[in-house]
């Protein structure tokens, strides 16, 4: 097939950046997104051109590096799926397709599709995870957890961490993203002498990295490649205020 | 050259115990005297540099990636062994340790192999603690399903995400040291060279893949802990950075590199598709714990595969070894599948696959109870293939996975150059020839949680340790190397991209070094190999600059390292005359076409010395002697 | 700890705080309605009512509940008007294509039919509340309770305002607005309060928007019927 591509080039952190249009012919169906891109990048090298910078590694939908909005949806149009995981057949020989790096304050571009996203760091380091040093543990079988609890907790510790939540809510928020790690941590016996302070310090930690507020649009929900549910927000937003009202955190 | 590999003596029960017992220890007020570098933050760099921290030192902790969370640790999906015998068939620390000396076909040092065993039991502990999401029984207790190469059911799991969660576990551990200021983190940081002063590792020299910035890191020791270099076969179930750049600047600065040929190759990966191929897929082994995997009986059977009647049908596993079935280790039921393949049995485009079919299973167990296993999994064979594996059964091809070879360490995990520690699948020790199913998850959490901790201190408490400096003479000298190469390869302006180096390298390899070999191959590969680098520094193209984001630059710097460390694998590979593990070389098999070991020339560790770019490197042997488990011929039949 | 002045600034405190005095407004909403809905019942209902809510605990009640009102609606705006500034400062780079997938208009359009709404607000008070516009309607009229008393008559003053065209399809626009507003407030603020889970999250996000067009269509009801002429004096 053949596509038109129009792809946001951007030197660096403080160029303005805009759109550039590629047409690219020969595209094979059984392709991913990247690959696709990888093509591109070819052409563009062997004309003498500076490639599209994008992020990637694993390619099989885990590490949450890529992330790239195509046609005005993050990862793309298919529900659940990241963009090395999108192939070329969801496409049709004509298509225009339009590729923008993650718009957010908190998510500075780079160059062309790459932003920095050392805010999630930021925000794991006020207090998603356990304070439990190596050698402390008793046996694993000794606190049973019901599988109920087990499978909610693995739900929302399925995050990958990609950003796609960010860049599809009007607002650039990162309360799933951050919801996720709580509500994982909230749901097993571990994490609760630490969800108090966990919920108060990580969701300030949203706003000083310039994240926007939610509106419940549930975008984010919509647009998570591992279909986190918005139920975590709900349960982040009940134990941040008690945090507050219970003085603890 | 000797190697002493500091293996402690006595009964294997008691050997750990009793080595920690001798190990000096740093006094708890000394220990944030030291400093201590980690390069890569996977399961074994995270679990490190958190551990390290907590117990005071001071840790700076490396990785080129944007965040800590994303080394390729995250995609292992099947699980983690474990001795518990939580299901109370049969399994201890020696069952263990023996499936393991045995699954690495004798080439595995038993002392670091039945330590593995040991602390395995507290990893699981460990990530429970951290809230690591295991799979849970409804009454609350761990779950655990069977891997390939094992008949007990020892195997922990978090859905089709077990590297995903342990992981998590680790980097959560790693942030909340960054967040107390015990650990500085540097992201997108490549590391560029080794730094060594009289003698001992002292630092590195990293590059900013952002600013392009080249600079030195000194510290007390120096963690290595990068991972695997499968990526020389361009295709492989590695994430498109890994690279052995890390480890093979450390061995051109005179660390050892011991056993690279030994590469896994694992069979039920999802075969490739077209040129434009980036990466292959790997589906998870557990998958084989309900497939069946089969080929047509006859040659140029195109019939579709609801078409073909069971008569017709070769579930080749299951008859060639039929204690093991489905589940046969990973090295005999890779080969197995190319076996068929060559003799034109294959299914799917160009013949190169066999299928993985779960329809039995289905009606076994219904498909809902296929779907809560292997859900995700089935899920993204689908997104890949368009293909639903419910309905039509799996096709699959072996792929390159794994490399158990990696840095030469003693027992303490440190490399022949004193302070430069290995740990992971950057180092070479516990896998032997070939590596288990759910084996790597939890080799690189016992290097980093609770092995490293102790031996690292036994180093820095002997003391001896000068003040150095960025300002030094080798430090300056390593960064002027380091820019030197850069300038170089950006002035080359040559037709060439990184990437068609790469794809020409691998299939060099994965015709010649790769799940079969022999002399004659890898004899053109060791010819071939140097004219393609010596094309590669005439006609090699990096457009852009060295001071700004530069991916083609980042690959280019990659695959020259590739472009000389693929022969000395393939050297390795040409001194080994016997076939075990994940080498096998054709003119060494049974019969009937088992791979055949030969423990009287070459039961040793293959340890090799960097000579100079061309050279032929000089071998180093450490032997290995098995007092515990009995040299046998691996067999699974 | 936290301090109490980080924990208001906050985001999520912001939002919280919008929901609570959100849902207060609602209530006033229900409140108001089922008081307006007593024209239905006849002059003498609705002029009494009006009556008894003047002159309850000699004025006292009605002027508490003025202030509390004006208080919620003040920190409802207020929050609004904070958190939408920090929202459109969270993505200073707009994209060039936006596909939404759950997002509806009533939830994308909050902050304008919000304004739309203050600005309804003052009008509805100035006629009904202060006599500033549409002043012919109101001080004259007068009627006397069965009780004897002579009161203000509620019941002429909207029976002559509403016969009016123009200020009839004034109001039915702005309930349109309150029921565009709430079609996405009420189940939000459910959500932002954390009252939600996965059993009742359906059940929410069916009410809210049914209440929303039960209250928009309760309000236009008085008006409809008066310009339809089936409510006359």
């Amino acid at each position: 097939m053949n596509l038109r591509l129009h792809i946001w080039r951007q030197a660096g952190p403080n160029d303005t950046g805009m759109l550039k249009t590629y047409d690219l012919a020969n595209v094979s169906e059984h392709m991913s997104f990247l690959e696709m891109l990888d093509v591109l990048n070819e052409e563009l090298i062997a004309k003498g051109e500076i490639p599209v910078a994008f992020d990637h590694d694993c390619r099989e939908g885990i590490c949450g590096t890529c992330g790239m909005v195509i046609n005005g949806r993050p990862h793309g149009p298919l529900a659940r799926t990241t963009a090395c995981q999108l192939h070329m057949r969801t496409f049709k020989d004509g298509d225009e397709i339009y590729i923008e790096p993650w718009r957010a304050k908190a998510f500075p571009v780079l160059r062309d599709l790459v932003v920095d996203r050392g805010s999630f760091d930021r925000i794991i380091q006020k207090g998603g995870f356990v304070s439990v040093n190596t050698g402390n543990a008793q046996d694993g079988n000794t606190i049973p957890i019901g599988k109920p609890d087990a499978d909610r907790a693995m739900d929302a510790a399925a995050c990958i961490g990609c950003g796609a939540c960010v860049a599809a809510c009007p607002n650039s928020s990162a309360m799933l993203f951050t919801a996720a790690k709580i509500g994982h941590l909230a749901s097993l016996p571990q994490g609760q002498a630490e969800r108090s302070s966990r919920a108060m310090n990580m969701v300030l930690q949203m706003d000083t990295e310039g994240f926007g507020a939610c509106t419940n649009h549930y975008e984010c929900e919509a647009a998570c490649p591992k279909g986190i549910s918005a139920e975590f927000i709900a349960q982040m937003n009940r134990d941040f205020v008690a945090s507050a009202l219970g003085g603890k955190g | 050259m000797e190697l002493n590999s500091a293996l402690p003596g006595g009964p294997i029960q008691q050997r750990w115990d009793k080595h920690r017992a001798e190990l000096k220890l740093v006094n708890p007020a000394n220990k944030r005297k030291f400093s201590v570098i980690v390069v890569g933050t996977g399961l074994a760099g995270a679990s490190a540099s958190a551990t390290l921290a907590e117990l005071g030192y001071n840790v700076q902790a490396f990785t080129y990636h944007d965040s800590a969370r994303r080394a390729h640790s995250i995609a292992a999906q099947g699980g983690i062994n474990a001795a518990k015998n939580y299901q109370n068939d049969g399994d201890s620390v020696w069952r263990l340790f023996y499936d393991t000396v045995k699954g690495g076909d004798f080439r595995a040092r038993e002392s670091n192999v039945y330590r593995l065993a040991q602390v395995s039991v507290n990893i699981i502990d460990q990530c429970v603690a951290q809230g690591v999401p295991f799979a849970r029984e409804y009454g609350g207790y761990l779950s655990n399903r069977s891997f390939g190469g094992a008949q007990v059911s020892r195997t922990f799991y978090a859905k089709g995400q077990t590297g995903q969660q342990l992981l998590l576990g680790a980097y959560q551990a790693l942030m909340r040291q960054v967040g107390l200021g015990k650990v500085k983190l540097h992201n997108k940081q490549e590391m560029m060279d080794l730094i060594v002063v009289d003698g001992r590792a002292r630092g590195i020299v990293t590059r900013d893949l952002v600013t392009g910035v080249v600079r030195s890191h000194m510290a007390d020791a120096v963690i290595l802990a990068t991972g695997g270099y499968g990526n020389v076969f361009y295709l492989s179930t590695n994430a498109k950075a890994c690279n052995v750049t890390a480890t093979y600047r450390a061995h051109k600065r005179g660390a050892l590199f011991a056993n690279p040929c030994y590469t896994q190759i694992h069979p039920t990966c999802i075969p490739q598709s077209g040129d434009y191929q980036s990466k292959l897929t790997l589906m998870s082994e557990s998958l084989r714990n309900d497939g069946r995997i089969w080929v047509p009986k006859t040659k140029g059977d195109h019939r579709s595969p609801d078409q073909i009647p069971e008569s017709d049908r070769d579930y080749y596993l299951e008859r060639k070894y039929p204690s093991f079935g489905n589940l046969s280790p990973r090295d005999i039921a890779s080969r197995a599948a190319k076996e068929v393949c060559d003799e034109g049995r294959g299914v799917g485009p160009g013949g190169l696959g066999v299928y993985l079919d779960f329809s039995d299973a289905i009606r076994r167990l219904g498909e809902k109870a296929i779907a809560d296993r292997y859900g995700n999994l089935f899920e993204m064979y689908e997104r890949i293939t368009g293909e639903n594996p419910y309905k039509v059964p799996m096709r699959i091809y072996p792929a390159v996975h794994y490399t158990m070879g990696g840095l030469w360490v003693d027992y303490n995990l440190m490399s022949n150059v004193p302070g430069l520690f290995v740990l992971g699948e950057a180092n070479f020790s516990d896998h032997g020839a070939n590596r288990l199913g759910a084996s790597a998850l939890m080799q690189g959490l016992a290097d980093g949680y609770f092995v490293i901790p102790y031996t690292i201190g036994g180093y820095l408490a002997q003391g001896g340790l000068a003040a150095v400096s960025s300002e030094g003479a080798e430090a300056q000298q390593a960064v002027k190397d380091a820019e030197q190469k850069i300038q170089t390869l950006l002035s080359i302006g040559g037709k060439r991209s990184p990437d068609s180096f790469h794809r020409e390298l691998g299939k060099i390899m994965w015709d010649k070094c790769g799940m079969a070999r022999n002399e004659s191959g890898l004899k053109e590969a060791l010819q071939r190999i140097p004219e393609l680098r010596e094309e590669f520094w005439q006609n090699l193209v990096v457009p852009g600059s060295g001071t700004e984001l530069n991916q083609s630059l980042e690959r280019g710097l990659r695959v020259a390292d590739f472009l000389e460390f693929a022969e000395l694998m393939c050297f390795d590979a040409l001194q080994r005359n016997e076939s075990c593990g994940g080498h096998f070389r054709e003119e060494y098999q049974t019969e009937d076409g088992e791979a055949l070991r030969n423990d009287d020339d070459y039961c040793y560790v293959a340890a090799w010395e960097h000579t100079g770019v061309g050279n032929t490197p000089t071998l180093h042997k450490e032997p290995l002697s098995f007092e515990n488990v009995k040299l046998a011929t691996r067999s699974y039949k | 700890m936290k301090a109490f002045g980080d924990i208001w600034r906050s985001n999520l405190f912001q939002k919280w705080l919008m929901a609570i005095t959100g849902l207060f407004l609602v209530l006033f909403l229900l409140g108001h309605l089922s008081g307006n809905l007593l024209v239905f019942l006849g002059q003498a209902h609705i002029n009494e009512y009006a009556h008894g809510l003047r002159t309850m605990g000699h004025g006292a009640v009605l002027w508490g509940a003025r202030i509390g009102l004006l208080t919620f609606f003040i920190l409802h705006v207020a929050s609004a008007i904070t958190l939408s500034r920090r929202n459109r400062q969270a993505r200073p780079q707009k994209y060039a294509r936006v596909e939404a997938r759950s997002s509806t208009l009533a939830s994308r359009t909050m902050l304008y039919s919000g304004l739309l709404l203050i600005t309804y607000v003052l009008y509805h008070l100035a006629h009904f509340t202060w006599g500033a516009v549409h002043a012919q309607h109101y001080a004259q009229a007068t009627f006397i309770l069965p009780s004897g008393e002579l009161v203000p008559d509620v019941y002429t003053m909207v029976v002559k305002s509403f016969s009016e065209p123009l200020i009839t399809v004034l109001y039915l626009l702005s309930m349109v607005m309150v029921g565009l507003h709430l079609n996405h407030a009420i189940a939000s603020a459910f959500q932002t309060l954390g009252v939600t889970n996965r059993r009742i999250v359906p059940l929410v996000r069916t009410i809210g928007p049914a209440l929303s067009i039960l209250i928009a269509l309760g309000f236009s009801a008085v008006p409809l019927a008066i310009i339809l002429g089936l409510v006359k004096i």
